[in-house]
């Protein structure tokens, strides 16, 4: 079971919610089927990003996917040391390799809890 | 006048397609990766040649590269690729059509990409093995440089004969480009890829090859190939995103 402290994108990201802010990454089941990870692109604190919009991308060998926000509103804190140790997410996707912290004014409409999300893995 | 029937729900439409400039070329990649039409393989040229970049890469490393070439940005991934005498095929399609796991879709295209290259008298092998580290490391940025696992290498000179990549977008819809390059001669800026010149008279079979890539393609993908066209609403997409690939600056970042 993945946590089920926080909510999924059926696009594999995760946001976990926390006075006003979301904290924003991709789930294990997303870094296993990008295989193996090369260039990860984050945008910089100060940028808007929009629920169901991309916000970054990232390049596995050899493909670029883009990255989805579950949430509406700007970027307050990101992590800067991730993309150099691309092996985090592979290690600690929902901890160490969270993305970026978003001050939100909205979330996602389709966010789903770790069991609805897990059920749309059983579909794939 | 009556409206044009339905595309069938299992038919490969096959953009049989000339030579273009670069910027063109990678215009209308993204028009069909972005539209919502059928699964499409775009078989092309490229004329003048193009030195294609990378999504990721940094131009300042291929600016010296000396031909009459003009330097482009793919959408996909994967290192620098000099595109001259060359049959390119752009594969779009709903992400659906496609195994979820990179890697495996990687082994589909490729396998029926060897299954056309063979028919045509070019033996090729796929490359087995682990993964590529993690990491920036590029070697020289050169795509074809180095082969990895799920590769096609030509079975004698164990040379990429094939480069390859993908991008994927969810939004507005999960879709899959998956760009190939298949080397008829080998460029003077890249001697160290294979070619079909190596085993065959390329200009004496391309137009089978043409044809054996959209029929293997199509089988693996369980699906016809049928002639088509670009449509206008997807020509003018790819107008409107043409700018961006004769932006230079974008080019050099």
């Amino acid at each position: 079971m993945r946590p089920n402290d926080r909510k999924y994108l059926k696009s594999h990201e995760w946001c976990k919610i926390s006075d006003g802010v979301a904290t924003v990454g991709i789930s294990d089941y997303a870094v296993a089927h990008l295989s193996d990870l090369v260039f990860l692109d984050l945008p910089e604190v100060g940028t808007a990003v929009t629920a169901g919009k991309a916000f970054a991308e990232i390049e596995s060998v050899k493909a670029v996917s883009d990255i989805y926000s579950p949430v509406t509103g700007e970027i307050v804190e990101v992590n800067d040391d991730l993309p150099d140790e691309l092996d985090t997410l592979k290690e600690d996707a929902f901890g160490a390799g969270w993305m970026i912290k978003v001050k939100f004014t909205a979330q996602a409409p389709d966010l789903l809890d770790a069991a609805a999300y897990e059920a749309t893995l059983d579909q794939e | 006048m009556t409206d044009p029937a339905p595309w069938p729900a299992d038919g490969l439409r096959v953009l049989d397609a000339g030579a273009a400039p670069p910027a063109w070329n990678m215009a209308i990649d993204e028009a069909l990766l972005l539209a919502s039409g059928p699964p499409t393989l775009r078989l092309y040229r490229w004329d003048p040649p193009g030195l294609s970049l990378g999504w990721f890469q940094d131009g300042a490393a291929f600016a010296e590269v000396p031909g009459r070439h003009r330097v482009v940005r793919r959408r996909t991934g994967g290192g620098a690729i000099y595109h001259d005498d060359e049959l390119t095929f752009a594969l779009t399609l709903d992400a659906e059509l496609l195994p979820k796991d990179v890697a495996a879709s990687y082994v589909l295209l490729h396998t029926a990409v060897q299954v056309a290259l063979a028919a045509v008298g070019v033996p090729t092998e796929l490359v087995r093995g682990a993964g590529a580290p993690s990491g920036r490391s590029r070697g020289s940025g050169w795509c074809f440089a180095t082969a990895g696992p799920h590769d096609l290498v030509a079975a004698a000179s164990r040379r990429k004969i094939v480069g390859s990549a993908q991008r994927r977008v969810r939004a507005p819809r999960a879709r899959v480009l998956h760009h190939g390059s298949i080397v008829l001669h080998a460029p003077t800026a890249t001697p160290f890829c294979g070619a079909v010149a190596d085993s065959v008279d390329p200009h004496q079979v391309e137009d089978r090859l043409r044809n054996e890539l959209s029929a293997a393609l199509a089988t693996a993908l369980r699906l016809r190939p049928m002639p088509g066209t670009l449509t206008p609403a997807e020509q003018s997409s790819a107008r409107d995103r043409l700018s961006f690939y004769e932006d230079a600056g974008r080019v050099a970042r």
